[in-house]
């Protein structure tokens, strides 16, 4: 028998050995790499004209990315088990499974963020480095500073819907396609928003507040599955 | 009188409209071993899937050691190996790694993981599948994979619901051995099945379930006897016509039995040996009795589970 922080803990590190296992923990390495070096071979041959505008760039990419990853990975931790009746083997184990789900999400979401959160760093670096901003270049829509914070605001509400998703739908793949359909919605409110010279913190802080929601939605109906 | 492990106590479940399980009570004490026999559909995986937490009952209650396995998951399930209907495999995983997540969540200490990993899959003959992915084994494998599973962590309850399906015999007698060792060891055993003769070799008990509900609750008897406990020899004869059971009787002497299993049909027990048997058959033939053929009866377990629950599905 197992505490919850010790069912934490093993689960995160199954989700590891899954991760690892699938070759799935190789997409963490993807923010980080092409998020800075695609972005700065664009801020070199596209000879972007502000610094703001390629740092806004770059976090587009390494952000979306990081989006794509947090969809995958998270529908895959909360439905694979589900799709494959792989929970027949975890439901019986002596644990508790909101502890059982939250260690092995815990891994997902943090690795995610920490990958984003590496290239986005790299795309500051780089791109502070390899861009000047020109004179008489167009300010950029808004300042990257709030882009590099709400885009885990994103991360974090596909990542919330995705769980809720696959919980109700007991299926990865239909999970990840809401998700899609999600960050589709979002991206939609967020142009909306730009346009319309609305978009102010509480568009992130909302995403992030229903992401937040999806996963504690998640993590409550879990243990009440039945098999 | 050994102490209650596990208690059922007028449990049901409910699907809609249908009632797939209705008032089902049984206890078993420390060191049973119980056969759980029914049809398809009688509620046999339904009623391990509520003991084993995965299913809520509609109604009665389910206690592990005093524990709701529903409530207080991870104490009930503490000391518990389960094998429910058939999992699924994550078929990347390795099965060391399948093995090892069991492990850890049973709370094997890490310094005895690799060793408890290790005895569980040689009594289930995987040891050398293990470094493989879970994806590329057999059924059969697989199953003696997840049965390795099950006995990690020494468990002192085993909930096992078919276990011996997708097995080929000679792994179907290497589990009965397993089975059979863990009983002796005195090993709390629910075993859900088809197959009489797992029953009929590792349960000292049996549960007959027709319809969701509870029709028997008997011991397994191995050997029919007399009254002093002497052994009996069975045979199950066939005539060509109609028969008189007083006739067969008569025959056999007060010391045998007769059951008529039809007009044509009779299953004699009596005592003494084949040289006995020889001057039987011999006296049938002799009295005109028009024997079409004779043979070993049935097994015991067989006719019972007839008896409660029908022709369906007893191999």
């Amino acid at each position: 028998m197992s505490g919850v922080g010790a069912t934490l803990a093993i689960n995160a590190r199954w989700e590891v050995t899954r991760l690892r296992r699938s070759q799935r923990l190789w997409l963490l390495l993807i923010p980080p790499v092409a998020g800075p070096v695609g972005s700065a071979i664009a801020d070199l041959y596209l000879k972007i004209p502000s610094q703001g505008t390629a740092l806004i760039l770059g976090l587009l990419v390494t952000g979306g990315l990081g989006a794509l990853i947090m969809l995958d990975l998270t529908a895959l931790a909360v439905g694979e088990d589900l799709t494959l009746r792989a929970h027949l083997t975890a439901f019986p184990l002596p644990q508790d499974r909101t502890a059982l789900l939250g260690g092995r999400v815990a891994v997902v979401w943090g690795g995610t963020l920490g990958a984003y959160a590496i290239g986005a760093a790299g795309v500051w670096v780089l791109g502070g480095a390899l861009v000047t901003t020109q004179p008489g270049a167009v300010t950029p829509l808004f300042p990257p500073s709030h882009l590099l914070l709400a885009l885990p605001a994103l991360l974090i509400f596909l990542g919330g819907v995705t769980a809720a998703a696959a919980v109700i739908t007991r299926a990865a793949a239909q999970a990840l396609v809401a998700g899609i359909l999600a960050g589709v919605l979002a991206a939609g409110a967020a142009s909306y928003f730009v346009f319309e010279h609305q978009l102010s913190a509480v568009f992130p802080v909302g995403l992030a507040g229903i992401g937040i929601v999806g996963l504690g939605f998640a993590l409550y109906r879990y243990p009440q599955l039945e098999a | 009188m050994a102490s209650e492990v596990l208690s059922l106590e007028h449990l049901s479940k409910r699907y809609g409209s249908r009632e797939a399980l209705r008032d089902v009570s049984f206890h078993l004490a420390a060191g049973e071993s119980v056969g759980y026999l029914g049809p398809n559909g009688a509620g046999k995986t339904t009623t391990l899937r509520m003991i084993a937490g995965l299913t809520v009952p509609s109604g009665g209650t389910v206690r592990i050691h005093g524990k709701d396995p529903s409530r207080e998951r991870a104490d009930a399930l503490a000391r518990v190996g389960v094998l429910v209907e058939t999992p699924g495999l994550v078929p990347y995983v390795l099965g060391e790694d399948l093995l090892d997540y069991i492990a850890a969540v049973k709370g094997v200490p890490s310094r005895h993981r690799a060793t408890a990993i290790r005895e569980a899959a040689r009594q289930l003959g995987v040891e050398e599948h293990l470094a493989r992915p879970v994806g590329s084994l057999s059924t059969g494998l697989a199953r003696r994979l997840l049965l390795a599973g099950a006995l990690i962590g020494d468990p002192e309850i085993l909930l096992l619901d078919e276990p011996t399906l997708g097995l080929d015999p000679a792994a179907r007698q290497d589990l009965r051995k397993v089975l059979s060792d863990l009983r002796r060891a005195g090993r709390t055993i629910l075993l859900s099945t088809h197959l009489l003769e797992d029953v009929q070799e590792l349960c000292d008990r049996v549960l007959f379930l027709r319809d969701g509900q509870l029709v028997g609750d008997e011991p397994v008897e191995r050997v029919r006897t007399d009254p002093r406990g002497a052994p009996l020899r069975g045979l199950h004869l066939r005539f060509i016509d109609d028969i008189v059971g007083e006739r067969l009787r008569s025959l056999l002497g007060e010391a045998g039995t007769v059951e008529l299993d039809g007009p044509r049909e009779a299953t004699v027990y009596f005592p003494g040996d084949e040289r006995r048997q020889a001057e039987l058959l011999a006296a049938i033939i002799g009295a005109g009795l028009p024997l079409a053929s004779a043979s070993p009866p049935e097994p015991e377990l067989g006719r019972r589970y007839l008896a409660k629950v029908g022709r369906e599905d007893a191999t």
